[in-house]
């Protein structure tokens, strides 16, 4: 419901504003009040892709004389840790945290609820469903700086090669275009290596939340899902023997990377980046250096991007989704400050540079602005990819379970699916043996 | 029997006789007066802060949940009973000890070999010793990234190579393979930790008497002869501090075990301080890892004293 309300609202607003193109400049905002002589502390995300926007500190630095240390930058799982550490251990010293919805369950003591801080006016340009998803018993946790969703990326050279279409509608008795299913994935990426074209068929990041993120999407595509609504486990499910079946297959026929269970985002990227990957499924953020014909000249303006497949239920699309964003922590000593900061961070004109690298806003007003550049660029794709996304969004939307303790869960759980995936264990005792030491640490944690 | 007259006629104790016994009694004390100040330190720094660990590991205490640090009679031994069935904890037991008995014994033959070679050379003997001690002065954590990358699956050196010079037809992913793994990790240990060995053994064996070594080549002894019935018996208390120093060192193994494989894929290299690590740091379960620290000191105190025992027994000895 949410998610319908939100392409209604979104595509609402997209008709009114392209209708009436904006002319003005996009706009900073936390910027109107001076700080001079206060100093604003950030733990955050870094690495590719998302530290560009951190070059814009200096402008807000500039117009509000204040000064903003990064006290911290490291990937999603080490701001995690750094984060729990010191929220638990009473050790914080930041003003201003990083924060996800797949996470922020996890933070809900150590954060300020944002509610009294933004005017409803303020908050209306954000997305209602990420709105609303970030607001446990009432309290607004995070204000949203990006929306991510997967997507399946694509090598165009080896779809439109003639020979290639050939060889596979020969075996496999369908065309040879962009999967629609997960057997058709798997096919693709049994044909493209053994064509010899192609060093992997496909890939996925192989540990930590990003492998228990896309057994999720996976499993629920074929109809399962990790918990009940008591939180007892049901992945040792059909769905889920089809879903670990899948990757442990993919692993032991040499269709991904041998290494796979030591890859996150940047090496999954690195490698499509390189021209090794046929097909897989991939965050927005990285498109921008896609295209870069100087960084990935193999893959550059030679790839194309498609909704994610459906699994053995026959409707449900692969679609992990999450969004990225910023809290002001309860130890902060300068609360108003710090939101100004995160004003700042999350405003039209700095949501506008980011959305310009690839990732998907939540913003409505720059959405606007970004499907006007694209309509006005060479690159189809640079418009394909907007619309696909807001389907995506509207359709696909598979955040996480929404519980303090699924990072807990997912680094019990991880391990034994890399234990599947590289063949230590069978399917069915892989989930029975997970299963039961999921049932024994959720009664450890009080569930 | 007849009594000595010189007790009867033994004199009697001076005012300066007492004083100095009194000051004698007064001064068996001094010692641990001067130590009080350090051991007051020590108490607080590493006394309370086990034996709060062992209180906590008798509770269920995890990070973001505080009121679970209270005392609750009916858990105090869950910890422990979870341990007893986790098989992920002893496997990082087997595999500690496998780490510590066969990265610890290679690096004593290499050290000992380098050790025998070093003392041989007679012109530029300090510089090869300022050298040997290069692999030393990385920071643990950087000797884990730079062997990652050696290993590396896709980039690494040792793939590269290896394909190069055609030894090998594909590129291996020696951190996810079994035994390769572990074998990387031992590698790594080993080259960063040989000279600290080198150097004590060498040290034992330049302190070494020259004239038994005289006495044997008058005798007719040849090289292995010297080395197998004097050098190797008269360096044994420096080899068993040596083992002892590396022994402690290698099963609090940690840095570069969590920056090469972070005790994966799958468990795979999983050693005790990395699942503790994990179980505290990232899943914020104290207690569990608490819970693992103790049974991880207690075979580290149990090692140490048979190390101790058999130093003791080789001073005797010789």
């Amino acid at each position: 419901m949410a998610k319908k309300s939100f392409l209604f609202i979104v595509l609402m607003l997209l008709t009114l504003s392209i209708a009436h193109a904006q002319d003005k400049e996009p706009q900073y905002a936390g910027v109107d009040k001076d700080l001079t002589g206060v100093t604003l502390r950030m733990a955050t995300i870094g690495g590719q892709p998302y530290e560009a926007m951190y070059d814009s500190i200096k402008v807000f630095e500039e117009k509000t004389n204040a000064k903003v240390e990064i006290v911290f930058l490291g990937d999603g799982f080490e701001i995690d840790r750094y984060l729990k550490t010191n929220y638990a251990a009473g050790t914080v010293d930041f003003d201003v945290a990083w924060n996800h919805t797949s996470f922020m369950a996890q933070y809900t003591d150590f954060v300020e609820p944002l509610n009294s801080y933004f005017t409803p006016e303020e908050l209306a340009v954000f997305s209602p469903a990420i709105i609303q998803a970030a607001t446990i018993d009432g309290n607004l946790q995070l204000i949203p700086r990006h929306a991510d969703i997967s997507s399946l990326h694509y090598r165009l050279d080896l779809f439109n090669d003639a020979d290639l279409q050939a060889q596979f509608k020969a075996k496999y008795g369908y065309d040879l275009l962009p999967p629609t299913t997960l057997k058709q994935m798997y096919d693709m990426a049994e044909f493209f290596v053994a064509s010899g074209k192609i060093r992997y068929g496909t890939q996925f990041a192989g540990k930590e939340e990003a492998l228990n993120g896309r057994f999720y999407e996976m499993l629920l595509a074929n109809g399962g899902n990790y918990f009940d609504d008591d939180l007892n486990p049901i992945f040792n499910s059909e769905a889920g023997k089809m879903t670990a079946q899948w990757m442990q297959d993919l692993y032991k026929n040499k269709l991904i990377p041998a290494d796979t269970t030591n890859l996150l985002w940047p090496e999954v990227a690195q490698n499509f980046c390189n021209g090794d990957v046929a097909l897989y499924l991939e965050w927005p953020g990285w498109y921008s250096f896609f295209q870069d014909k100087t960084k990935c000249p193999a893959i550059a303006g030679n790839f194309g991007l498609a909704r994610g497949p459906v699994g053995a239920e026959g409707t449900i699309h692969t679609g992990w989704a999450g969004a990225h964003a910023f809290s002001v922590t309860k130890a902060s000593q300068n609360k108003e400050a710090a939101v100004q900061l995160v004003k700042f961070l999350t405003s039209e004109a700095v949501a506008y540079d980011e959305a310009k690298l690839g990732l998907l806003p939540v913003r409505s007003d720059v959405w606007t602005r970004i499907i006007a550049d694209a309509n006005a660029s060479a690159v189809p794709l640079d418009k394909e990819r907007l619309e696909l996304a807001q389907i995506q969004i509207a359709e696909d939307f598979r955040a996480v379970p929404s519980f303090k303790d699924w990072i807990t869960f997912g680094n019990e759980w991880f391990p034994q699916l890399q234990s599947i995936i590289l063949g230590d264990v069978s399917v069915d005792d892989g989930l029975a043996k997970a299963t039961d030491s999921i049932k024994t640490l959720m009664a450890d944690l009080g569930y | 029997m007849i009594q000595s007259n010189a007790l009867k006629t033994q004199a009697a104790p001076t005012k300066q006789d007492i004083a100095a016994n009194r000051f004698a009694q007064q001064g068996r004390w001094f010692p641990w007066f001067m130590l009080a100040p350090s051991l007051i330190i020590i108490a607080f720094v590493v006394l309370y802060p086990m034996l709060y660990s062992v209180y906590i590991s008798l509770t269920p205490f995890n990070l973001l949940r505080p009121e679970t640090a209270a005392f609750d009679i009916t858990k105090i031994f869950r910890n422990y009973e979870r341990l007893l069935d986790d098989d992920v904890f002893w496997k990082s037991v087997i595999n500690t000890v496998l780490f510590l008995t066969i990265t610890v014994n290679l690096e004593y033959v290499l050290a000992l070999i380098l050790s025998q070679l070093i003392a041989r050379v007679t012109w530029g003997q300090s510089v090869i010793r300022t050298l040997l001690m290069v692999p030393m002065m990385f920071a643990p954590v950087l000797v884990g990234f730079q062997f990652a990358w050696f290993f590396n699956a896709t980039v690494g050196l040792v793939n590269n190579a290896l394909m190069t010079l055609g030894l090998m037809a594909e590129s291996k992913a020696w951190l996810v393979d079994q035994p390769s793994g572990m074998i990387a990790l031992m590698i790594a240990s080993i080259w960063m930790n040989v000279p600290v060995m080198t150097i004590i053994l060498l040290a034992g064996t330049l302190s070494l008497p020259a004239e038994v070594y005289e006495s044997a080549e008058v005798d007719g002894a040849g090289w292995w002869v010297q080395f197998r019935h004097i050098t190797l018996p008269l360096l044994q208390p420096f080899v068993l501090i040596a083992l002892t120093i590396r022994s402690l060192d290698v099963g609090r193994a940690y840095d570069i075990v969590r920056i090469m494989t972070n005790g994966g894929p799958a468990n795979r290299t999983q050693v005790i301080w990395t699942y503790a690590g994990e179980m505290a740091i990232r899943n914020s379960r104290f207690g569990l890892a608490s819970a693992m620290s103790m049974v991880g000191v207690v075979l580290g105190v149990a090692f140490t004293l048979y190390l101790f025992w058999q130093l003791i027994r080789s001073r005797i000895v010789h």
